[in-house]
């Protein structure tokens, strides 16, 4: 009885072991600043990381198709800045979809040089990184993106609004987890982005079209990126041509931290949403404690190297590798 | 036509990260290499009237180059102005320190060095002719006496909590508006308490959200100073979400048309006006007064001015 016991705490320990970590650094922050877990902080943490959290959810996609993408950074940032701009040209209604077409080409074009034209990710995503930064600046001249009239328009409902008491961010980043949840898990075409990363060759013989199914990660990437990019631009309803510079990184911490594998082939969306959700914790836990800046870079990454090793450890077993 | 141009110069700017324009018949030529144009609406606006000033001037042809943030490619485009044997060479440094021995290197080619906007290192200053620039250390200082004048006429001067949110860590204009501010407040209101300082790195997302952290922190905030307008919105916002922004009196510095725009509404106290014209025009006028011999001030100032909800009426909305 004991022994099973012992059994199946470690069963979920290795399964959850991200979530257990997620747990106690919880449980610490809150012990060292009460307000921690004040719910109108909790609400904002979360309503924050819903930004990175919407971006992470498609490169989700991407890493367990076995591919990166550093280029959602500089995309949000453009998709920021053209909805802005938009916004002021061709009203609200107009705006968003024309943002989200043109987003979708960005995401598309990438998607065609890595699935169709076999490029290696990493040096495209990389190459786009700078190129749609480049083509941001041109568009906007290099200036700043306000919209002229902010009093008089229903678009800071994205960013700033509430439904039911909860700011519409989380429920977008709520459902939008919840439905690409159900795609990855439960869909042909979830099962055939795990094969193709797990698998490539495999899976091309097994008939599974890859270029298509790699393409389509890279849709899903940037419609994730413009959803990102709409929430961003109606939280402030104005932006630098900044705005996204480095979230490709932490969007990318986010994932890895999650629990995906870089070489592709595992890795849920659940789990993404709870490394999302250790990075806008940790950030904000370290602000409340009252540390100093720099400080805070070496501890954001003592702590995420740290949940990093916990999960490997609550897998096999033990806190060493076995492999000398 | 004009257009094209400006299309072909973001995209040079931006994906070669150097763009280059020769304008005027003159009977000097300055060159400019520039820190990042296009990242941030200052700097662009400061390249655009940089090229205005210089196209007015008949006696002057300039070669404009933009680093890109780059400071490798920032001593590069030094050594490329040394090898055209300009007359002059204006740099707005990426770094302070790094930029230092191609600054040396056109001090001994007897090409006289304009630092612009930011100044570099203390031990780069006997390769450079002048600085021309805003006083940081004045404008945090001078934020610091509009924020102590707000709580007197509140008469909240004795009990007033301040929080300071500061530009990128280890820029030298966040050190010295910081520095400024920090100094000035206990002088002008010896009671007034600040209770902390964090970095929003000059992005105004990232300051809303420390802004957030310290609203959840501490139940009682009367004034935010931020190290520019753009970060001092962003706090104000994080403040309007929480229904916390009436009683805060927010100061920044840099004055931006959103920030003019927020005093305008009522709910942004007051700033610094910067202009990036004046900026630019400062820098080219004194490369200009080197080279024809005049006396110049080392350190070449043009006056940053307070501006308040107050004055406002005074100074033309912000184009950046």
């Amino acid at each position: 009885m004991a022994e099973l016991t012992k059994k199946s705490i470690g069963g979920f320990l290795a399964k959850q072991g991200i979530l257990v970590a997620f747990l106690v650094f919880m449980v610490v922050f809150a012990i060292a600043n009460p307000r921690f877990i004040d719910i109108d902080n909790i609400s904002g943490v979360i309503r924050s990381s819903a930004i990175l959290g919407v971006m992470a959810l498609g490169v989700t996609f991407v890493v367990i198709g076995g591919n990166l993408d550093l280029s959602v950074g500089s995309m949000m940032s453009f998709s920021t800045i053209v909805v802005l701009d938009l916004h002021d040209k061709i009203g609200p209604a107009l705006a968003i979809p024309g943002m989200f077409a043109m987003t979708l080409c960005l995401g598309a074009f990438i998607g065609f040089l890595v699935g169709y034209l076999k490029l290696n990710s990493l040096i495209v995503t990389l190459g786009m990184l700078s190129a749609i930064h480049g083509l941001t600046l041109t568009y906007s001249g290099g200036q700043n993106m306000d919209i002229a009239d902010k009093q008089n328009t229903w678009f800071d409902f994205f960013g700033q609004g509430s439904m039911l008491g909860i700011p519409v961010p989380i429920l977008i980043f709520a459902l939008l987890a919840a439905g690409l949840s159900l795609v990855l898990s439960k869909t042909p075409f979830g099962r055939k982005v795990y094969a193709v990363g797990g698998n490539g060759t495999a899976a091309t013989f097994s008939g599974i079209p890859r270029a298509r199914v790699v393409f389509m990660t890279y849709i899903l990437s940037s419609f994730c990126v413009a959803t990102a990019g709409l929430i961003q631009a109606s939280r402030s309803l104005g932006s630098q041509n900044t705005v996204g510079q480095g979230l490709e990184l932490e969007v990318l911490a986010a994932v890895i931290l999650g629990g995906a594998s870089l070489l592709g082939g595992s890795g849920t969306v659940f789990k993404t949403v709870i490394g999302v959700l250790i990075l806008g914790f940790i950030q904000n836990g370290l602000l409340l404690m009252g540390l100093a800046f720099y400080a805070q870079y070496v501890v954001t990454w003592v702590i995420i190297i740290l949940a990093v090793w916990l999960d490997i450890a609550a897998k096999r077993g033990r806190l060493w590798s076995p492999i000398a | 036509m004009k257009m094209t141009y400006k299309v072909a110069l973001a995209c040079t700017t931006a994906l070669i990260g150097s763009s280059a324009y020769a304008g005027g018949h003159g009977t000097f030529t300055i060159g400019i290499t520039q820190n990042n144009v296009g990242v941030d609406s200052y700097q662009t606006t400061y390249e655009q009237a940089f090229i205005a000033a210089a196209e007015a001037n008949d006696s002057v042809e300039v070669v404009v180059l933009d680093a890109g943030g780059d400071v490798a490619r920032q001593i590069a485009q030094m050594e490329d102005l040394i090898q055209q044997e300009v007359d002059a060479i204006i740099v707005w440094p990426t770094n302070g320190e790094a930029v230092i021995p191609a600054v040396r290197k056109a001090h001994q080619a007897d090409i006289p060095v304009i630092v612009t906007n930011s100044n570099i290192a203390e031990q780069g200053f006997e390769f450079v002719s002048s600085f021309s620039g805003p006083d940081n250390v004045t404008q945090g200082s001078r934020s610091a006496e509009i924020m102590c004048d707000r709580f007197k006429a509140l008469g909240i001067e004795n009990e007033a909590k301040v929080v300071h949110i500061t530009g990128q860590p280890g820029y030298t204009t966040a050190i010295e508006r910081a520095q400024g501010f920090n100094d000035r407040l206990p002088e002008v209101c010896p009671n007034v308490e600040q209770i902390d300082q964090q970095p929003g790195d000059w992005n105004r997302e990232k300051s809303q959200q420390v802004m957030e952290a310290f609203l959840v922190k501490y139940d009682d905030i009367d004034g935010v100073y931020s190290g520019d307008d753009n970060m001092g919105v962003g706090a104000l916002n994080a403040a309007l979400a929480a229904n916390r922004a009436e009683g805060i009196t927010f100061v920044g510095a840099t004055n931006f048309a959103v920030g003019y725009e927020a005093m305008a509404d009522g709910t942004y106290w007051g700033s610094i006006y910067q202009s990036p014209v004046d900026d630019a025009e400062a820098a080219l006028k004194t490369a200009l007064d080197v080279l024809k011999g005049e006396e110049v001030p080392f350190l070449n100032y043009f006056d940053t001015p307070k501006i308040t909800q107050e004055n406002m009426d005074e100074f033309t909305k912000p184009v950046f």
